[in-house]
């Protein structure tokens, strides 16, 4: 196994070993081979579920591990999915043109973070007035893009319509000969899954390599990990940008599943949800916040198709159970009191040792 | 011609006189509102620590219960003091079921406060409907030249600015206040000294909840009360304090001033879009000018305390 | 009826019998199955306070139905999911209602934003779709029919009325959205036609609930009539801050008090002299109005206000049985044929309401309501029969030629 593979695995991670592997595998194949037993709907809900995903792992990156509480990663969601309606509606679906928005659309994100996280953390900002900065950049895009409904705002070809939001964009779409692929339904899913993956396992050596240990050192504390000579801010604006962008990458699939894309992707409700469900999962890991995501955002849907007006107060009240009796979040303190049960039972069981009175 | 610059210049300052005093009271009405959004979060958020997204519905409650013990028989003074005692005893005893098993661990009051809120917002909608009638502003209108104003509103500035005074007088000059700051400072130490830190915590939390809810009650009369009322001050709520800095007695009144001016002047001059927009800017430059917000930078003027 | 309708008559006779006899038992175990009516509608969040009595008038028209015998003998069930004041819910539930429920047509959205947000997903999946509600106009959509009235039925009434009882000198204050801005668009070139002018037109972003600059800047225009176009909840503060202030203009509106009964909620005298046009409200004194309500109150007692889209609502349940009566099947690409056919009529509360071909909107009848310094209601004048002509006139024929866009009086269809 080559060495950056084997970084996998590691101190800022939770599960490792051949039967963790196993277990994430075969949730993965069964996932890739779902479309083959149930119908469209339950593929494309499942999509729209696993879109959220990379905007979640960015926000654990860039705070559960390096510690910067950002309230407004929906700024670079929205303008990802903006950038990739207009460029695509004006090149239109030929050739690899899509793809180009697909790619232009994660690096306006990348260079909007690059400006603002200068602007942050070489200006000082630290603490809570990052949420607010970035809650504000938010609100603005929002406010802005709401009134943008008249004919004078058009970009080439494409209206930015407001409010009501823009769509009617193309699909990624391949050129393969007669048939070129369009990525819908199925395939859309597929290509989601493989990004989910790549993403995941490439978040998982980043944060175990040494790069990770300097994020979770300027965590703990900033000062030291400047007096032992770490560019602090350097590292924090390396690690917004990769989460900005990951932002930005969710807001395009989140455009592309639905053909649309609104200013209130980018309001108060909308920033605050990422931040839910990577607490809600356990911040620090980014296995839990991936987990947590697909469940919070299952979750809150059943509830509105079950539970009617109640859907919301179970949300609420599903949450306060979670972080009263689960305080690292819930799959983090499942997994430890797991591990911890196992360890007991592996003592209980060894010999030598004296038996606890609880099981 | 004498007597045309006699008869015109009078007009004219008095136009000039009315035209200040109608962008004063538009300053002063905007300030009153961020001061007033400020008031509870300032010290739940910006002493206690606590990100209570939960604060628009304590807004909503000291709204609801002032209406409707208003439209039942109440006083309006009266009914405002139990939209207030509501919102405090809500906050009483949220406090003590589950904002006190977070302080050691603050981010999770996101969650918390989140759930909270959809709770609020949601059972309210349940219980209440979906709106209920509302309250009639008090006190009239009084004319200036081409404009009349609202006499509640403009009563409003110096409410908050005694408001303000109150809260300044209560942490700066009483055994509670005192107490109180200790504790949240160091809660190890402030125990050590034998203070009853829990209770200080919880007699605290319940002071923020209960002028959230004197926020609500205030404005109750001049909105209309509906459950998602409270996402109507989330923002400037927040917006404010966090721009005051770590101190907000000392912070929220300049913090409020400065926001409101420069939002009034680019709504007057803009209209409301740039209104909106230019103030979330402000936040941004002048956190970015003073990154500990201004009360931090009034304390390092002063040599710092 | 046409030369060669008898032909066709037969055929689908011929046909029906044919796969009739060859389906004879599947057949009969459709026939007991329920037709599957999709109703997205926000129960919960910012839009509920005008949503819950629409929900309430489609479930009242389904048991009506259903009490009679259902449609071409078959029951009807509702499948409703709250949507929850929310884009994406609206977009996630549309795809759930299609894909897995298999829905046979879909009612709802209440603000324009969440019919752009599903309008696509039937487009593409050539769902039949209602949108009853009042809105800015210009949805020229080959699968959607719309039962709410448009500013071609509210503002050439509304506005030249206005104009001639008040003034010439009209100032707009508008919601900064798609709606309030095309509204708004409407209102400026009625005045211009009338030989008014504007004397103020102002914008207000969704979240602003402090109206103060917007009073002065009102006070200082001096105008004759004040047309409100605000909406939600923030935006509705205005009223008491304008009565507080004393503003005392006459005040016209499309949205208010139709919708989310203003003048109920607020005390007295903050609506004084406001002037709504709507195809409907709780007030309006007729016998087939007077029924409709006692029907209304019956089942649903809670019911605060029943506004003029649950008459919209509940008009549609019944335009869409006449036009699957008239095409004899559920098939959505009959039912869209038969209901854009014309002649496609209910006698709702609010009077008769008609789908016209051309734009697959509706006729209305249209209530001038007046709201006095006590908040009570009388209605001045009532125009009959408006048709939506505006969409035909500027060249969206669906009967001719198949389209999906919205249109504004400044982005016309291209000839």
């Amino acid at each position: 196994m080559p060495r950056w593979l084997s970084l996998v695995d590691g101190p800022q991670t939770l599960g490792r070993g051949p039967a963790f592997w196993f277990v994430l595998g075969v949730i993965v194949l069964v996932a890739a081979l779902l479309p083959t037993f149930v119908n469209a709907f339950a593929i494309t809900n499942l999509t729209y579920f696993l879109v959220w995903v990379f905007m979640a792992l960015g926000l654990s990156l860039i705070w559960g591990y390096a510690g910067i509480l950002s309230f407004g990663q929906t700024a670079f969601f929205g303008l990802a999915g903006y950038t990739y309606g207009v460029i695509s509606i004006n090149l239109g679906d030929a050739g690899l043109w899509t793809w180009f928005a697909l790619l232009l659309s994660l690096v306006l994100p990348a260079m909007l973070a690059i400006l603002v996280g200068y602007f942050m953390f070489y200006g000082g900002v630290r603490d809570v007035f990052v949420g607010i900065v970035t809650l504000s950049i938010t609100l603005v895009f929002e406010t802005f893009m709401a009134q943008t409904a008249g004919p004078e705002w058009t970009i080439g070809s494409a209206r930015l319509n407001g409010f009501n939001g823009m769509s009617n964009m193309p699909p990624l779409t391949f050129p393969w000969g007669e048939n070129p692929i369009i990525f819908d339904g199925t395939s859309l899913f597929w290509l989601v899954l493989a990004l989910v993956v790549l993403v995941y396992v490439g978040l998982r050596i980043l944060v175990n390599s040494r790069f990770g240990n300097v994020l979770v050192a300027i965590r703990e504390n900033p000062e030291r990990a400047e007096m032992l000579g770490y560019n602090v801010r350097l590292y924090q604006l390396f690690v917004f940008v990769i989460g900005s962008v990951l932002a930005g990458l969710s807001g395009v699939l989140y455009t592309l599943w639905g053909s649309y894309i609104t200013p209130s992707s980018m309001g108060l409700t909308a920033a605050a949800l990422p931040i839910i469900w990577v607490a809600a999962g356990g911040r620090k890991d980014i296995t839990a916040t991936l987990f947590a995501t697909v469940l919070l955002t299952w979750l809150s849907q059943q509830l509105a198709v079950k539970g009617s007006q109640y859907a919301l107060i179970w949300m609420g009240v599903i949450l306060l159970v979670v972080v009263l009796f689960a305080p690292e979040g819930l799959f983090v303190t499942v997994w430890k009191k797991l591990r911890d049960g196992r360890r007991m039972r592996q003592r209980a069981t060894a010999p030598k040792t004296v038996s606890l009175p609880s099981a | 011609m004498r007597w045309s610059i006699a008869h015109f210049l009078p007009h004219a300052q008095m136009t000039f006189l009315v035209e200040a005093y109608a962008f004063f009271y538009q300053l002063a009405d905007s300030f009153a509102f961020l001061v007033l959004c400020g008031l509870g979060l300032a010290i739940i958020f910006g002493m206690m620590g606590v990100i209570n997204l939960a604060h628009g519905e304590f807004i909503m409650c000291g709204a609801y219960v002032t209406v409707l013990s208003a439209r039942a028989g109440l006083p309006l003074p009266f009914a405002m003091l139990c939209g207030t005692l509501a919102a405090g005893l809500v906050g009483l005893i949220l406090e003590f079921l589950i904002i006190r098993r977070l302080y050691h661990r603050l981010f999770d009051s996101i969650v918390a406060t989140w759930a909270l809120s959809l709770i609020a917002t949601q059972g309210m909608l349940i219980v209440a409907g979906p709106s209920i009638e509302g309250l009639k502003t008090p006190f009239g209108s009084f004319e200036l030249g081409e404009y009349s104003f609202s006499v509640y509103r403009a009563l409003l500035p110096l409410i908050a600015l005694l408001l303000l005074g109150a809260l300044y007088w209560l942490f700066v000059r009483t055994r509670f206040g005192i107490y109180s700051r200790a504790t949240i400072q160091d809660a190890d130490m402030a125990r050590a000294l034998g203070a009853n830190t829990r209770r200080i915590y919880s007699q605290t939390f319940t002071l923020g909840a209960a002028l959230a809810g004197l926020t609500g009650a205030l404005y109750a009369p001049t909105i209309t009360a509906v459950p998602t009322m409270g996402q109507a001050f989330i923002v400037q709520s927040f917006v404010t304090v966090v721009v005051s800095g770590a101190d907000v007695m000392l912070g929220l009144a300049p913090s409020a001033a400065v926001l409101a001016f420069i939002q009034s002047l680019l709504a007057k001059s803009y209209g409301q879009l740039i209104g909106q927009i230019g103030l979330l800017m402000t936040v941004i430059i002048v956190v970015r000018v003073l990154p500990k917000g201004i009360s931090g930078w009034v304390l390092q003027r002063n040599g710092g305390r | 009826m046409n030369s060669a309708s008898p032909i066709r008559f037969a055929r689908s006779l011929l046909a029906g019998t044919l796969a009739g006899a060859s389906l004879l038992i599947s057949t009969h175990a459709l026939a007991a199955e329920p037709i599957k009516l999709g109703i997205l509608e926000d129960q919960s969040g910012n839009f509920a306070i005008a949503v819950i009595p629409k929900i309430y008038a489609y479930q009242l028209a389904v048991d009506e139905i259903n009490a009679k015998g259902g449609v071409l003998g078959r029951q009807l069930k509702i499948i409703h999911y709250d949507t929850q004041s929310d884009n994406t819910r609206f977009q996630e539930f549309a795809r759930r209602q299609i894909q897995q429920d298999k829905v046979d047509v879909i009612f709802g959205a209440f603000s324009s934003a969440s019919r752009e947000a599903i309008r696509p997903i039937m487009d593409r999946a050539k769902q039949l779709y209602f949108y009853n509600n009042q809105y800015e106009g210009g949805v020229c959509d080959s699968n959607v029919f719309v039962t709410g009235a448009v500013p071609e039925q509210q503002f050439s009434t509304l506005i030249p009325w206005m104009m001639e009882k008040y003034g010439k000198k009209v100032y707009t204050i508008a919601a900064d959205y798609n709606f309030g801005q095309i509204s708004a668009e409407w209102v400026r070139n009625i005045v211009k036609e009338q030989g008014g002018t504007m004397v103020g037109e102002e914008f207000i972003p969704l979240s602003v609930s402090q109206f103060s600059q917007t009073i002065q800047n009102i006070q200082k225009a001096k105008p004759d009539v004040l047309v409100t176009l605000l909406v939600g909840a923030n935006q509705a503060s205005f009223y008491e801050q304008q009565a507080s202030a004393n503003l005392n203009f006459p005040m016209a509106s499309s949205v208010n008090v139709g919708q989310a009964y203003e003048h109920k909620r607020f005390k007295a005298p903050a609506l004084k002299d406001m002037y709504v046009t709507a195809n409907y409200v709780e007030e309006v004194v007729s016998p087939a109005s007077d029924d409709f309500k006692k029907r209304f109150r019956a089942k649903f007692p809670k019911v605060e206000y029943i506004n003029q889209e649950a008459a919209n609502a509940y008009d549609a349940i019944y335009l869409y049985k006449a036009g699957v009566e008239k095409a004899g099947s559920i098939d959505q690409a009959k039912v869209k044929a038969a209901l854009g056919s014309g002649g496609i009529c209910t006698d709702g509360p609010s009077g008769k309401v008609c789908i016209d071909p051309k734009s697959h909107h509706t006729s209305h009848r249209i209530y001038l309501i007046h709201v006095k310094a006590d908040h009570s209601v009388d209605i001045p004048k009532v125009w009959d029969d408006i048709q939506p002509y505006w969409l035909g006139t500027v060249g969206c024929d669906l009967s001719k030629k198949a389209d999906q866009s919205q249109y504004t009086p400044s982005n016309l269809p291209k000839k």
